[in-house]
């Protein structure tokens, strides 16, 4: 009786307590995802490692947690033996940023970034014994940020340098989410060569695609850092880092100033932007609405009494008597003598 | 033997007087920093985590130290017992010692599953694919095509039930062991690894697992160990216990100066204990003081140990980190008097190596030297995993000892299948003393389908370590706890019969022959050209007539032709 009043007491104050964001309705989603994608191998591809820990780094630090970012890195950079300082990776000659991090969680590594993984996590068509940070379990309320990098050419993205995804498939594989209700909104964006031509084939509703470059122009890299010997971030996910860095989870900086990070001087690529399949006004649209994570959470001040469970006596079956004992390690080796 | 002191008497209350709570578990953190004579520093870390319970459906639904997350693994796929390693680098028996658990460059998983489990394999790839997404390894390679059932180098390490009517459940076809010598270690397993600690990595020992420093070593591996213990001395009840260990290898020979201190190596010091830690020590092997190095300690440890064990005398100084961290973040320090001097190295009675002989792609030998330093034989068990892709030869094999062959005393071969199991050898030798024994096999090295090339098929093929398990009579350069113990302090003063060693030989990269993948696109190219030069001309002539055509020519080109008519006349004539 007494649990009972104050259970009804705590809903009756919770929902007093209950405002609604302004801009909470207005979204219309409800939780946010993150897939990340590196699909370049080798040391010399160093920079789109960093371009793809540079937007995780901003992705994890608005808000999303790790259970709900895929990221798949194709190869092993942070600890190669080439790099001069393991377990770090930088997007910066001035290395202020080691966008590796002390709590970083790759989910898929290696060899297991291949096309077939990456549209089998996208239609979520995975083995039943998969687990569960390798799934993307959105529902009809997600919106979901899916960013690639690698080397690309005209309608295609290359993976692991030996094979590649069409923009045909990835607009299918799309397209199947959309049909699964899998998505509510998508965020895509490609930094490659070529980048537009990967969004040019997408037919599903509600998506907003940029690409670092347009159909015959390629991607370039930003700046190298001697010291690592390699070139380290390309210029479109620079400017866009520069410009993520800049937001904080409550800043109202939209949509459409993102679009505007990189004009032509400072990319040497024209950023190519896709907007009739979103129904949205991206000059209105928050940019956390994708980079940021969706946590309506009120704080309350009051206190209240939560009753511990009343402990019942258990009884507990007579075990009967066992006896262990730990095993030779060593074979006895006289019986084979 | 031991030196008391009052502060070792706290020391030994903590120790042995564990503080008992509601849930019967309790967790312990603990450090061995081991000064190397070849001027490394060995750096073990151990958190033990003890339950008292029984494990059984329900056990791992509530816990209080042990992590769930693993719990519920170990529970859903029936484990009795698990070993995963992930490890960067070769650990150097010869100069390093025995470390306190082996592992295998890469990861390497070793589980039990309860005798109840009918269908092993698929529980075999439930638990790699769990902890693949639990660690962020690609354990998920696992599968019975690089999976063997050992019968002699496994046993189990946790206790068995003996009642009466029990039938003996020790049975290898419950055993699963894999390596995937090629994957990498790096922070993203660092960072679950330490999520699995009840203090996180917020308080106590683990503080110091900072990624930067710890990959930044000559070893480091990481460990989870789990079993089931006897939790009374007559072992009617079991307990189980959870080691999560960190084995690094700093070199102090590069820098300037040998000494070292903790914050040199963790890049910090040590702020306090962890709150829910029983003991919370750091153990430093000063053994090699006043011998031909001479160091001095800052500040002075709490206690002093000197522990004989199977003939090695140590002397261990403790520093209980909840005393010293009192005042604020602690460092401890050693300081050498002398400069650069290496400590005497005693070389281990018992190691390995193995490598590849021949030449081509076509066909090779692979030859594991095992060395026996001691004055008697040592009985060793020689376990060969080797993948499908490079078939052996049975009838090739030769064991020789300088120039007499030896036989084994017991051999086990499972010829290998293609895509579906590796070739598994096992074999029981005697090695005569102060020998070395030389093991070596033929093999073919084969042609893979198209698809089965990795995207850097160039780079070679991994193959995991072979195993040698031994039972040494000496406890020389031995580190590994005893079987019933579970803390770093129940390895001092435990003398046992014999001393157990698994040592792991080097992986091999072997390069497969591989294809030009490139060809396709080549000959596409090439057979375009030519079908391209063939038509133009064939079209040409096939489509199109020749017809004369009348030259009309103005006065210059008139006189030009009537001069090259005069010219060229005469020699049409000669011909």
């Amino acid at each position: 009786m007494y649990l009972n009043f104050i259970i009804t007491f705590c809903i009756f104050h919770l929902s007093c307590a209950w405002e609604i964001p302004d801009n909470f309705a207005k979204t219309g989603h409800s939780n946010n995802w993150a897939v990340l994608v590196d699909t370049s191998r080798f040391w010399f591809n160093y920079r789109h490692v960093a371009n793809v820990l540079s937007i995780y780094r901003s992705v994890k630090r608005l808000g999303i947690p790790d259970s709900q970012i895929i990221l798949m890195i194709a190869d092993d950079m942070a600890c190669n033996p080439r790099n001069p300082r393991p377990a770090t990776v930088f997007n910066n000659i001035k290395q202020h940023i080691n966008v590796y991090g002390d709590d970083v969680e790759v989910d898929y590594r290696g060899y297991e970034v291949t096309v077939e993984n990456f549209v089998r996590l996208l239609t979520g068509r995975l083995a039943p014994e998969t687990p569960r940070s390798k799934k993307l379990l959105t529902d009809e309320g997600s919106n979901i940020l899916i960013y690639l990098t690698g080397h690309g050419g005209n309608g295609f993205l290359k993976f692991q340098d030996s094979e590649e995804i069409t923009s045909k498939e990835l607009g299918d594989a799309l397209e199947q989410m959309w049909q699964k209700r899998r998505y509510h909104e998508i965020l895509f964006i490609v930094d490659t060569c070529q980048a537009s031509s990967m969004y040019e084939k997408f037919y599903s509703p509600n998506i907003l695609a940029v690409a670092s470059s347009l159909v015959g122009e390629d991607s370039l890299s930003h700046h190298l850092d001697p010291a690592i010997g390699v070139y380290i971030i390309d210029r479109y996910t620079y400017y866009a880092l520069d410009f993520l860095e800049k937001v904080e989870p409550s800043s109202s900086k939209t949509l459409g100033e993102f679009l505007k990070v990189c004009p032509k001087h400072y990319c040497l690529s024209t950023v190519g932007v896709r907007k009739d399949l979103f129904r949205r006004d991206p000059d209105k649209v928050p940019v956390t609405d994708f980079f940021g994570s969706l946590r309506p959470i009120e704080l309350t001040t009051s206190i209240l009494n939560v009753l511990l469970p009343v402990k019942t006596n258990k009884t507990k079956a007579i075990e009967p008597e066992r006896k262990y004992s730990y095993v030779a390690q060593f074979p006895d080796v006289s019986k084979f003598t | 033997m031991i030196h008391f002191k009052i502060p070792l008497l706290s020391f030994i209350f903590i120790t042995f007087i564990k503080y008992v709570s509601p849930q019967n578990d309790f967790f312990d953190e603990e450090l061995m920093l081991k000064p190397l004579p070849s001027n490394h520093v060995y750096a073990y870390f151990q958190f033990t985590t003890v339950w008292e319970t029984t494990k059984d459906v329900t056990t791992f639904q509530h816990s209080h130290l042990f992590p769930r997350g693993l719990g519920e693994i170990i529970s859903r796929h029936n484990v009795d017992e698990l070993h995963l390693t992930l490890t960067k680098g070769l650990w150097h028996y010869q100069k390093w010692g025995y470390p306190y658990h082996d592992a295998g460059p890469g990861a390497e998983i070793t589980t039990w599953f309860h005798k109840d489990v009918e269908n092993v394999d698929d529980e075999w790839k439930g638990l790699t694919n769990a902890l693949a997404g639990l660690f962020c390894a690609s354990l998920n390679f696992v599968n019975p095509a690089n999976s063997v059932s050992p019968e002699y180098t496994f046993r189990p390490t946790g206790v068995v039930d003996r009642s009466a009517g029990v039938v003996d459940s020790v049975n290898s076809s419950h055993l699963r062991y894999s390596s995937l010598p090629r994957e990498i270690v790096c922070t993203e397993n660092l960072t679950p690894f330490k999520k699995l600690l009840p203090c996180d990595s917020k308080k106590g020992l683990a503080t110091l697992l900072n990624s930067a420093y710890i990959h930044n070593t000559n070893y480091h591996s990481i460990g989870i160990h789990f079993r089931v213990i006897c939790s009374n001395t007559i072992c009617t009840k079991t307990s189980l216990e959870l080691r999560q260990s960190v084995s690094l290898i700093y070199d102090t020979v590069t820098d300037v100066s040998q000494d070292w201190s903790i914050r040199k190596f963790f890049g910090m010091g040590i702020r306090g204990a962890c709150p829910l830690a029983t003991l919370s020590n750091i153990y430093i092997d000063i053994s090699s003081n006043n011998t031909n190095q001479i160091y001095e300690l800052v500040p002075s440890p709490s206690a002093k140990i000197v522990s004989l064990r199977g003939g090695q005398l140590n002397e261990i100084a403790v520093y209980d980190i909840r005393s010293h961290s009192s005042k604020g973040i602690f460092n401890i320090q050693v300081l050498y008097n002398t400069t650069h001097t290496a400590g005497l190295n005693y070389p281990s009675i018992l190691y390995a190596n193995r490598y590849i002989i021949g030449y081509g792609q076509e066909r090779g030998s692979l030859v594991t030297k095992i060395y026996n330093n001691y004055w008697q034989t040592l009985d060793i068990i020689l376990l060969e995993s080797i993948p499908w892709y490079l078939p052996v030869y049975l009838h090739s094999v030769t064991i020789t000892c300088g120039t007499k062959n030896i036989i084994p005393l017991a051999q086990r071969y499972l010829p290998g299948k293609e895509r579906k199991s590796p070739y598994y050898l096992e074999f029981i030798l005697r090695l005569p003393p102060q020998s070395v024994t030389k093991f070596s096999i033929e093999m073919d090295y084969s042609f893979l389908k198209w698809q089965e090339y990795p995207p850097d098929a160039n780079h070679g093929f991994y193959m995991g370590p072979a195993i040698i398990t031994a039972l040494l009579p000496i406890a020389r350069n031995y580190t590994p706890l005893p079987l019933d113990g579970s803390t770093i302090t129940s390895s001092f003063n435990a003398s046992r019969e014999g001393y157990l060693v698994q040592l792991r030989t080097e992986s091999l990269l072997i390069s497969l022959p591989t294809p030009d993948f490139s060809m396709p696109y080549n000959v596409i190219c090439l057979a375009c050209t030519a079908v391209a030069l063939a038509f133009g001309p064939l079209h040409n002539i096939s489509t199109k007539r020749l017809v004369l055509k009348r030259v009309e020519m103005d006065w210059k080109e008139k006189l030009l032709s009537f001069l090259m008519k005069k010219i060229v006349k005469p020699k049409k004539k000669q011909e």
